[in-house]
């Protein structure tokens, strides 16, 4: 036959096209390093565009529509800004129309990661506050500071926490649009069934409230958490005094490995082992709010989200909400969010400059909150403010006083990974805490950014 | 009497069938229970299969919600178009690849099989800058385009296999009485091909139906979006009304129940004949 002479070839193509194959997933999940240089390619010539833009302040002449790409969930936030929010500000500014897109949360970051590759990356994208230093790193994003003249008027009206996430490089690459925090959730009837009467203000008044409630019985459990990533971990981290990484975030020798984190741990795998903490920690995961709703787990950490969803689903449940237990270093919790940024293809930076304004501004971030989001203004907690907002914000504004950002690297995911798996194999008795934040340190040093010279 | 050691010798098979079948369907009725239960955010375990008090709340609500039915619309247009494209354009090539002799025939064939072996994800980046090249994101056509396209290899593979086995018999008799390969095609291959084609048409639609990420990728325009976008967008980021994603799900299932059942009859003859050839 004369194909016969084909097959080794064809047999050879389909191999490699299998193998690089295999290899996709890895690529697609972190940016490869050849991503950065593509996308600087496509960027270079803007930082002279927007000098011309700034210089030109005047607003546009012509019509504008600018593109917004947001993760606000469909049933209740979505609407509200399309029905209210945008038609406020295109009201304002009749020259802007401005286009939104709702973008499944799970996909997000890969289609950011591809439209900047191919150069049809939004205007303006409401980004989860763990990606924007990866953007803003691969030279994606426009730098706010330079962009906008009145940034600094912005940058000293939100609450440091979540404005962290955007400073990279020397720049800041957005400005916080809406924050969260966990604190803690307590189930009211399994306290009372314990007797216990407050919720515990301290580690040690923690610990002590789960041997009581332990003693109700093999399936109740004191607390429970969905995993080990730094979402769960890093309040009790940060809370024992310990951290991630140095202020600077250059190295975690010493900070991930220091001994009170390795106490954090040991703090977590004791809790494992006694039955204190849900075995779905060690890397299962666990319908927390499930098992709070039928008392069989009597605290979780749980975000602004909660209260509303939560009594949908259990309006008869009682519980309550308290600022996350104290340790050596008092009570921190772990900031959420979203930043809003600006993409540096962006044609219209000035109209989308004037949408920033336009949602950070005091009125809108209090609409934004009918829906459950809370505002990044300082200004919000003022008493006046405050009685504005649902009765459940005031613990988590108190909280956000004292919360700190996730490590805001540009290789935040793979750090990440490091962290989860260290933590997963220390709940699950594969080697001490020491020798695996020891092992995890060594690996995520070289994934930090290097120190200033 | 004789039924009865018949039914005895035979019930481990049927209690296993059915052991089977319980497993099968359980998630699909999973899943109309819980799209009947309002403000489920919680996956519930136990499962109760018997909502306390069942609504039809978020069927209305999934069916109302923003451009549901906009979306719904677009993956008809995009399934059905994409599904007659695939299955002519296919069925032409397969004939050829049956019938007929020619340079590189088997070459081709073999290049259009290597094309099965690559993963999509592998080739989004590539024809993410193809389709802005020829100004097709943000296109319902475009989409149309890329669904036809990747599905020929398969479609074609399968239907070649079908085509084989038919008796030369029959075109040699049309030929002798002054036909065409057209008419051939069209009068003999194709009536005798149902059960094929009803196969390759049913897999067509229920992938192009359901494709997810090309039309995440490609489609920008919240207008021009695909329904499993919608249902995707019910999942919040921190919590997802269940009911609601479910009951979406549902309505979605609507069009490929009807294009199963309508196709049914053909559909199982046709499933067996890619066992023997191909």
């Amino acid at each position: 036959m004369k194909s016969k002479k084909w097959l080794p070839l064809f047999v050879f193509m389909t191999i490699v096209a299998m193998l690089v194959g295999a290899c996709a997933p890895a690529a697609v999940a972190t940016p490869a390093p050849t991503t950065p240089a593509q996308v600087q390619k496509e960027t270079v010539i803007v930082p002279q565009e927007v000098e011309k833009v700034v210089t030109a302040t005047p607003p546009p002449s012509g019509p504008v529509t600018l593109t917004f790409w947001h993760g606000y969930n469909a049933d209740t936030e979505t609407p509200f800004l399309e029905k209210t929010v945008i038609p406020a500000f295109e009201a304002a500014h009749p020259n802007i129309k401005v286009q939104d897109v709702n973008i499944p949360y799970d996909q997000f970051h890969q289609k950011l990661l591809t439209a900047i590759a191919g150069g049809t990356a939004p205007d303006l994208a409401r980004l989860d506050i763990i990606w924007t230093p990866e953007f803003g790193d691969m030279g994606a994003l426009a730098p706010l500071d330079e962009v906008m003249s009145d940034f600094a008027t912005y940058k000293d009206a939100v609450f440091p926490g979540p404005l962290s996430t955007n400073f990279i490089g020397g720049h800041y690459y957005g400005l916080p649009l809406d924050t969260n925090t966990r604190v803690l959730v307590y189930n009211k009837d399994v306290f009372s069934a314990a007797g216990i009467e407050n919720p515990p203000a301290t580690v040690d008044d923690f610990l002590a409230d789960c041997a009581k409630i332990k003693a109700l019985g093999a399936n109740h459990w004191c607390f429970g958490d969905g995993g080990t990533y730094a979402w769960a971990v890093d309040p009790w981290i940060w809370s024992f005094g310990g951290a991630m990484t140095s202020p600077d975030y250059t190295t975690s020798t010493g900070y991930l490995n220091g001994a009170q984190t390795v106490a954090a741990y040991q703090f977590l795998k004791d809790g494992v082992d006694k039955g204190y903490i849900h075995p779905g920690i060690k890397g299962g995961g666990v319908d927390t709010w499930g098992l709070l709703g039928k008392g069989q787990i009597a605290m979780i950490l749980e975000g602004p989200w909660f209260p509303p969803s939560f009594k949908s689903q259990f309006p008869d449940v009682k519980y309550g909400m308290a600022l996350m237990p104290a340790g050596q270093g008092g009570s921190i919790s772990v900031v959420g969010g979203e930043d809003i940024a600006m993409f540096q293809q962006s044609k219209n930076k000035e109209a989308a400059a004037e949408f920033i304004r336009f949602m950070l501004s005091l009125d809108t971030q209090l609409q934004m909150a009918t829906v459950g989001q809370m505002p990044v203004l300082t200004e919000t907690t003022s008493s006046e403010n405050l009685a504005k907002l649902p009765d459940y914000f005031g613990i988590f504004l108190e909280q956000l006083k004292n919360a700190q950002a996730r490590t805001p690297v540009s290789n935040w995911t793979r750090v990440e990974q490091i962290l989860t798996d260290a933590g997963t194999a220390i709940l699950n008795g594969k080697g001490t805490p020491q020798a695996n934040l020891d092992d995890a340190v060594s690996k995520i040093d070289p994934l930090l950014p290097k120190p200033a010279q | 009497m004789r039924l009865r050691p018949r039914i005895f010798k035979k019930s481990p098979v049927y209690v296993a069938l059915i052991a089977g079948a319980l497993v099968m369907i359980f998630p699909f009725i999973w899943m109309i229970s819980s799209s009947l239960k309002p403000n489920l955010y919680v996956i519930e375990y136990p499962p109760q299969l018997i909502p306390s008090n069942p609504s039809l709340e978020n069927f209305l609500e999934a069916w109302n919600a923003n451009n549901f039915q906009q979306y719904f619309r677009n993956s008809a247009f995009v399934a059905i178009t994409s599904t007659l494209l695939s299955v002519t354009i296919s069925a032409m090539a397969a004939y050829a690849f049956a019938r007929f002799k020619f340079p590189g025939q088997e070459t081709t064939f073999y290049v259009l099989l290597g094309v099965l072996m690559v993963p999509n994800i592998i080739v989004i980046v590539p024809q993410f800058f193809l389709m802005k090249f020829l100004g097709l994101r943000n296109s319902l056509w475009g989409l149309v385009l890329i669904y036809t396209a990747t599905s020929l290899s398969l479609n074609t593979f399968l239907l070649r296999g079908f085509f084989e086995q038919l008796p030369h018999e029959l075109e040699e008799a049309v030929l002798i009485d002054g036909g065409s390969y057209l008419t051939i095609f069209a009068n003999v291959i194709l009536p005798l091909s149902t059960p094929a084609l009803a196969t390759v048409s049913i897999f067509s639609f229920m992938g192009f139906w359901d494709e997810f990420v090309m039309a995440l990728t490609f489609i920008d325009d919240p207008a021009k979006r695909t329904l499993p976008i919608a249902i995707a967008l019910f999942q919040g980021q921190h919590g997802t009304q269940w009911g609601l994603v479910f009951a979406a799900s549902l309505i979605a299932l609507i069009p490929i129940f009807i294009f199963f059942f309508g196709l049914q009859k053909y559909f199982v003859g046709g499933l067996t004949t890619g066992a023997f050839k191909g």
